[in-house]
């Protein structure tokens, strides 16, 4: 029992994670019907940003928010210079133009920075861990949770409450007939690539403080798991990509735990095997998108 | 005259489809300097540049074969690496360099052997490179069998009696802990269990935890997982109440290892070579960080060195001869070649260099020598497919 304990903090800390990274697409998404998968590439660049305040000597707490802002800076940049100039094509060009802004950051980290992985000064803190009523929870475990719980509620009264937020939300609903009610697509779309590089910059700081290096390729792998959580908590639904992300997280902490040894090399596998299962009886992930109605895509 | 015309043609012909003239060594790099192996063929490529700038700079291979470099980015991608090396066949290269993982220096077998051109792969560790790619094809790196020999046999004489070991089937190199396992329960020592994990896979957390609740605990956890899953495993083995020893293989020999604070403390790697006073590797070492202006952070620029060492050896070997043919002779009957790292045999061996093994402990965040030991030969287990 204890046992199962520990595994499901650890699979809440991961579908934590998970969860952010995906609400950092679906956020996009919602609003431009843009997959943006140079996201990854937001979290390589926060985490280069902790890289170097580590290395000037900086206290951790304060290369954290340095960190997000340097993220959500260059979210709002990315969407300037790449995506506004495409806003209005067609899925394929905005996905297509995603891909590549990806490649190109990952270019120029290989070549102004370094091809080989950076290590990242992290704070011995972040390694312990604690006792909590027999269950032994590491330190950024914790931190993981909390910071998730955190932006989901910050996110969900920004969402309700916050003019901009309202605005985002009316705007995913259906674009056209909020710009009638004047609603500034510029404002919103760019307050949506902020947010989440928010998203994508405290995803980063959490992964980071995991493996304790930053390489130009380190973001393909979050961005492919935030995709598969998105798509299977409802592609363009904030909450979807929450539900989907914890999903996720759970799906492979237990098999990692409880799969049988002969069958622990087919994880992943038949961790994508259960993702289409549920896929073939929720065809529109697990809390579809309002805007898709109830027709069946 | 036309006869005259013909027979100029071909022997023209024939002439420029020779693979190079006899002044010069033409080897053509097939290596990655971006992608996942980046981190490790980037670094070889240093060292191999120094040892070609000396060697040219003193008037080449003895005085009289200059080396030229052609040099291909292969994005540490399989199917690049066939491409470029035919590419560089094409272009009459006596030699061929092939990245350091086995896996896409192995997608460049059929040109190898076809072409007939000795291949030598960077610092590919798994012993079945050369099984598997034949005459032509050969490593520069101590095997993992070996690697796994030393590290079981340390952690034995350490009266380390049970031991769980981490591996990924994704690739030949990750799953050293096999021959680990092997060797060590040829020892007399138990293993309690072991996992298998995913390449690039981000969290540890599940398997930490299984061994966690393991009683009594394993003295040893292996693995030869390297960046970014090593300081992950680490770091959550640590962060749930495991005090294991951990033994790592070369792939973890970079900064980040070094950086990891208390964490990585006490964790002891098997790798190429080490800077004691006076050694080879020290004087290369100073010679590194008087050309770059950098200390060398890793044993695989010495490493590239070193492969410069066995080709200057090799033409040496073969009379002053760049005819690849006679230049794999020559590199199979190679003897005690004295590279930076450490003295190089290929005589006697399928191609797979007999090489020294260096055990190095973390402490306080620097490299501790813990020793050389030459392992017991009849340890050695043999090279498998995963």
């Amino acid at each position: 029992m204890d046992l199962f304990l520990q595994q499901t903090v650890n699979a809440f800390a991961l579908g934590g994670t998970y969860a952010l990274l995906a609400l950092g697409l679906a956020v996009v998404f919602s609003i431009m019907g843009l997959i943006n998968f140079a996201h990854g590439e937001l979290m390589t660049i926060a985490g280069y940003v902790l890289m170097y305040c580590g290395l000037a000597g900086l206290p951790f707490l304060l290369s954290v928010p340095l960190a997000i802002s340097a993220s959500m800076v260059a979210a709002v940049l990315m969407e300037r210079i790449a995506f506004r100039p495409v806003r209005n094509s067609s899925g394929a060009t905005m996905l297509v133009t995603s891909f590549a802004v990806a490649m190109i950051l990952q270019v120029l980290f290989q070549n102004l920075i370094s091809t080989r992985s950076q290590p990242v000064l992290l704070p011995q803190l972040l390694s312990d861990s604690v006792t909590i009523g027999g269950l032994v929870i590491g330190v950024n475990k914790i931190a993981a949770i909390v910071s998730t719980l955190v932006m989901l509620v910050v996110l969900d009264r920004f969402m309700k409450h916050q003019k901009t937020g309202i605005a985002m939300r009316a705007a995913a609903e259906d674009f056209g007939v909020a710009r009638l009610m004047g609603i500034r697509a510029n404002t919103v779309i760019a307050g949506a690539f902020a947010l989440s590089g928010l998203l994508a910059g405290v995803a980063a700081v959490l992964w980071v403080s995991q493996r304790a290096s930053v390489d130009p390729l380190m973001g393909f792998m979050p961005v492919l798991k935030a995709f598969i959580a998105a798509i299977l908590g409802g592609l363009g639904s904030l909450r979807g990509a929450v539900a989907g992300g914890f999903l996720l997280g759970f799906i492979e902490i237990y098999l990692a735990a409880f799969l049988p040894h002969e069958f622990q090399e087919f994880r992943e596998p038949i961790g994508l095997g259960i993702v289409v299962l549920v896929l073939l009886f929720r065809p529109n992930g697990l809390i579809p998108s309002a805007a898709l109605k109830a027709i069946k895509v | 005259m036309k006869k005259f015309l013909l027979i100029s043609t071909m022997l023209g012909a024939a002439a420029f489809s020779m693979p190079a003239a006899a002044e010069t060594l033409r080897i053509g790099l097939a290596t990655a300097q971006s992608g996942g192996l980046a981190g490790y063929d980037s670094p070889v490529v240093e060292g191999f540049h120094i040892a070609v700038d000396e060697i040219n700079t003193a008037g080449g291979i003895g005085g009289n074969v200059m080396i030229e470099l052609i040099e291909k980015d292969v994005r540490s991608d399989a199917a690049q690496t066939s491409i470029a090396a035919q590419e560089l066949v094409d272009e009459g290269v006596s030699v061929l360099i092939l990245p350091c993982d086995a896996d896409p220096a192995l997608a460049a077998i059929g040109i190898v052997s076809s072409a007939e051109i000795p291949a030598i792969s960077t610092c590919a560790s798994s012993p079945t490179l050369p099984m598997i790619g034949g005459e032509y094809m050969f490593a520069n790196f101590p095997g993992d069998n070996v690697q796994a020999t030393v590290s079981a046999s340390w952690a034995y004489e350490q009266g380390h009696t049970s031991a769980y070991i981490v591996y990924s089937p994704d690739t030949q190199y990750t799953t050293m802990p096999l021959y680990f396992s092997e060797v060590f329960e040829k020892l007399g020592g138990t293993i309690l269990g072991q996992d298998t994990h995913s390449i690039g896979q981000q969290d540890f957390s599940a398997i930490a935890t299984r061994i966690a609740a393991l009683s009594p605990q394993p003295d040893v956890i292996m693995t030869s997982s390297y960046e970014p899953d090593f300081p992950s495993m680490l770091k959550a083995l640590r962060a749930a109440g495991v005090t294991s020893q951990v033994i790592g293989s070369d792939g973890i020999d970079s900064p980040t290892t070094f950086s990891l604070g208390d964490v990585g403390e006490g964790v002891v790697f098997t790798t190429a070579g080490h800077a004691t006073e006076g050694s080879p590797l020290a004087a290369f070492n100073a010679k590194y960080e008087q050309i770059t202006g950098n200390p060398s952070e890793t044993v695989f620029n010495a490493v590239g060195y070193d492969l410069v060492k066995v080709l200057e050896a090799a033409v040496i070997a073969a009379g002053g001869s760049t005819d690849p043919k006679e230049l794999r002779d020559a590199i199979a009957n190679l003897e005690n070649v004295q590279g930076a790292t450490s003295l190089i045999t290929y005589k006697g061996t399928d191609g797979m260099p007999v090489r020294e093994v260096t055990l190095i402990r973390v402490k306080d965040g620097a490299r501790e020598l813990v020793g050389q030991p030459s392992p017991d030969a009849s340890l050695i287990p043999a090279p498998r497919m995963q």
